[in-house]
């Protein structure tokens, strides 16, 4: 198989929640602007869509409490079609529409969000990440027979949701099953981006890339070098990779995070503790 | 399909490459031109552009190669080649690498939609009172294109306009009929080369008529070829089924379009109108992809060859009736068919005009019928051996420049001689009867420097000459 002959399909997944952002933003040492980060992540996504004139790309939000789509646009009854006219004659169309697209929707969703004290800091990446595996296999189908290149890079800065660990596990799995590559680049301060456990497995898991990103003034530069070459051209240029990797899980029973823990023997369901009867399958442990 | 698609791509770049390194400053200058050309490179290529992209300073030669694997430097090289020669990136000293100022500024301009060159077209303002579909398009330009191929297997229309007569003459396609003894334009005829354009994909075709507009453009019209190609690149960009305005095009430009609108590669409505409408043979121009306008067409195809040699085709148009009577001999025309047989004689009419047999097998595959694609080979063996075998039969006769040895003293020295030549291939013919050799040109001053050698061993002055034999047809083995 070729580059030249398959679809190269992009997933981006922008963590897009408030809370995260904003306590980054507040970071004193470096911090975090969602503007910057998103005017570099737009020139990335070009950079995409420039390499080839039939590259796909699908954009995703996983916000608090939903993720949904920016890029290809929804389309609802009410809206008018964009007015093609209304292009720059300095633009590319195919650039226009896709930054348009990303930026309205992201007003949007940014404008409906509740106050903020009923939002919460979690962010929904387990459903972010099937909504884009659902959309990777759509066009798959849509291609068949051409092969279709796919990964998706996540674009990471709340913390880990132990409580969607088997959700997020059963993404990577299908992941790695397709042969979808998970590419995580996720933004470390001093006081926000505490390290992540189960992003770096999913990584390691689908033969993608784990970056932390220091500072984000340098956030294209990582972008074109790490994340820009397609699955196939990982194999020909040497990009950096995480030896090193947490496969810490989290326990079924209260989510948190285990180092060491019990796992049922019949359902492979982990728990932090002993108990007589396992929850999931409700097999009875001990026997006399 | 991806073998049309390389072609293209490989005859836009070996054009590109041909042009000074002034002239891709100049054409650097219009971001369109800079996003066609960063999609002409190779993959590798892509990827070392987007990373010196953002660089201020250059970058170590050693850095650059120690990115690939060890296994792909040899990829990495000729990436390198490949940017040098389009002046993207030049090496500047001995050991960095530079990526041209002028690309950098106006990619970037590219990729955030900055500055004010409105290279991607500027969509007219206001809206078209006749505005038209993106089907009545495809129609258009379909029935241009092949409007063109009609003038060019000469078949009886209308005055055809003279900017297709003057590229198709230019580029060889048709010549001037010289029997006639005018010098008018519309005496013309097609030349061999004319009858295998016929055959060629028409992503092919658009692209070599294409090239030659732009020599003919350069050397000609004297136009100015930057202008030329950033206006072809920048339709490469544009949306299919938008009006543009007319107005940011420069004169020359206005020029091209008029010209290239007898192509069908834009619609106007009026001479005078002051929008155009690209076609998706223009808006796929430098995508590579198939000219769909024509597809309805080669979807379906409409050839069918039975093992006898008789072929069944079912197509009203006279243009591909046209294209079959250069190889098949059409016995009989229905309203929806035409049936006719591939023979000996109308296939090596076909060769003797410089059609090759893999171009006619080409085609007929392309355009087989359905039916005749459920079967596999879609063509019946027979009928591919055989007109491969009526091609090898012209190529019977083989001339090679040659010596010829000959008047040996005796049948020893003879003999000595032909022994030796032998073993390294250097004998072409021979005749032991009559003591001739015929050496290869290669071989001679191997032969000649050894007969010397033997002579003056034995101390006789040269008796046996050897006369320098004019290349003369030799049967081939």
């Amino acid at each position: 198989m070729t580059s030249e002959e398959s679809i190269n399909l992009l997933a981006v997944v922008i963590d897009t929640n408030p809370i995260a952002w904003a306590t980054a933003a507040q970071d004193s040492r470096c911090p975090l602007d969602f503007g910057r980060v998103l005017e570099q992540l737009l020139i990335f996504i070009n950079a995409h869509l420039a390499l080839r004139f039939d590259n796909e790309l699908v954009v995703i939000a996983s916000h608090t409490n939903q993720s949904l789509f920016l890029y290809p646009p929804q389309l609802s009854d009410t809206d008018q079609p964009p007015d093609a006219s209304s292009k720059p004659a300095n633009t590319y169309k195919q650039f226009f529409d896709v930054n348009q697209a990303v930026i309205k929707t992201l007003k949007d969703l940014i404008t409906e969000s509740k106050s903020p004290e009923d939002v919460d800091d979690k962010s929904m990446l387990a459903g972010s990440l099937s909504l884009a595996q659902t959309y990777i296999n759509r066009i798959r189908r849509a291609n068949d027979p051409t092969p279709l290149q796919s990964r998706i890079l996540i674009l990471s800065v709340s913390p880990d949701l132990p409580s969607q660990y088997v959700a997020t596990m059963n993404c990577i799995f299908a992941a790695q099953r397709v042969g979808t590559r998970i590419d995580v680049c996720r933004f470390r301060g001093k006081h926000y981006g505490e390290e992540s456990v189960f992003l770096p497995q999913a990584c390691h898991l689908t033969g993608g890339l784990y970056m932390e990103i220091p500072e984000a003034e340098n956030l294209l530069q990582y972008l074109l070098y790490a994340f820009l070459p397609d699955p196939y051209m990982r194999s020909v240029l040497c990009l950096p990779e995480k030896d090193q990797v947490d496969f810490r899980a989290a326990c079924f029973c209260h989510k948190t995070v285990v180092d060491v823990g019990y796992v049922c023997s019949v359902c492979l369901s982990i728990f932090c503790s002993v108990s007589k009867q396992c929850p999931t399958c409700q097999t009875q442990f001990g026997g006399q | 399909m991806s073998d049309s698609l390389a072609t293209v791509k490989n005859s836009i770049q070996e054009y590109l490459e041909t042009l000074p390194k002034q002239t891709f400053d100049k054409l650097y200058t219009q971001p369109a031109t800079c996003l066609a050309a960063l999609r002409l490179l190779p993959p590798v290529a892509k990827q070392i552009v987007m990373r010196l992209l953002y660089t201020q300073r250059p970058v170590l030669k050693a850095d650059v190669e120690a990115w690939c694997f060890q296994e792909h430097r040899s990829d990495l090289r000729d990436s390198l080649k490949k940017l040098a020669k389009m002046n993207i990136c030049t090496e500047t000293g001995s050991e960095h690498l530079q990526i041209n100022r002028i690309f950098q500024e106006n990619m970037h301009n590219a990729l955030v939609g900055g500055g004010t060159h409105a290279s991607f077209g500027k969509p007219a303002d206001t809206q078209d009172k006749y505005e038209v579909d993106i089907p009545f398009l495809d129609r258009y330009a379909s029935e241009a294109w092949e409007a063109v191929l009609h003038y060019l297997v000469g078949t009886p229309t209308e005055k055809r306009p003279k900017a297709v007569g003057r590229l198709l003459v230019a580029s060889g396609l048709q010549e001037q009929d010289g029997r006639s003894g005018v010098t008018d334009d519309e005496r013309t005829m097609i030349t061999s080369k004319g009858f295998q354009f016929l055959l060629l994909d028409v992503n092919v075709q658009v692209w070599s008529l294409l090239l030659q507009y732009l020599e003919l453009a350069e050397r000609q019209l004297q136009m100015d070829i930057v202008e030329v190609l950033n206006f072809l690149f920048q339709v490469g960009s544009l949306e299919l089924g938008q009006s543009y305005s007319i107005d940011p095009l420069t004169d020359t430009q206005k020029m091209v379009l008029e010209d290239l609108k007898w192509f069908g590669l834009f619609y106007q409505r009026k001479k005078k109108s002051s929008r155009f409408y690209p076609t998706r043979m223009a808006t796929s121009l430098t995508s590579g992809s198939m000219i769909a306008a024509r597809k309805p067409e080669e979807g379906h195809g409409y050839i069918i060859v039975e093992t006898n040699y008789r072929i069944y085709a079912y197509t009203e148009s006279p243009l591909q009736i046209a294209i079959l009577s250069l190889f098949v001999s059409l016995q009989a025309r229905f309203q929806n068919m035409v049936v006719g047989l591939i023979t000996r004689d109308g296939v090596r009419d076909a060769l003797a005009k410089g059609i090759t047999a893999d171009q006619i097998i080409t085609y007929l595959t392309a355009h087989a019928h359905p039916e005749m694609r459920k079967q596999s080979p879609i063509l019946p063996e027979t009928v591919v051996d055989q007109i491969r075998l009526w091609e090898m039969e012209r190529n019977r006769l083989r001339v090679s420049r040659a010596y010829m040895y000959n008047d040996f003293p005796d049948i020893q020295e003879y003999k000595q001689l032909s022994d030796y030549a032998e073993p390294f291939g250097a004998i072409l013919w021979k005749n032991d009867k009559k003591r001739i050799l015929v050496v290869t040109e290669e071989g001679h001053e191997q032969v000649k420097a050894f007969k010397k050698r033997k002579q003056a061993a034995k101390g006789i002055p040269g008796s046996g000459g050897h006369g320098r034999a004019q290349a003369s047809p030799l049967p081939s083995r």
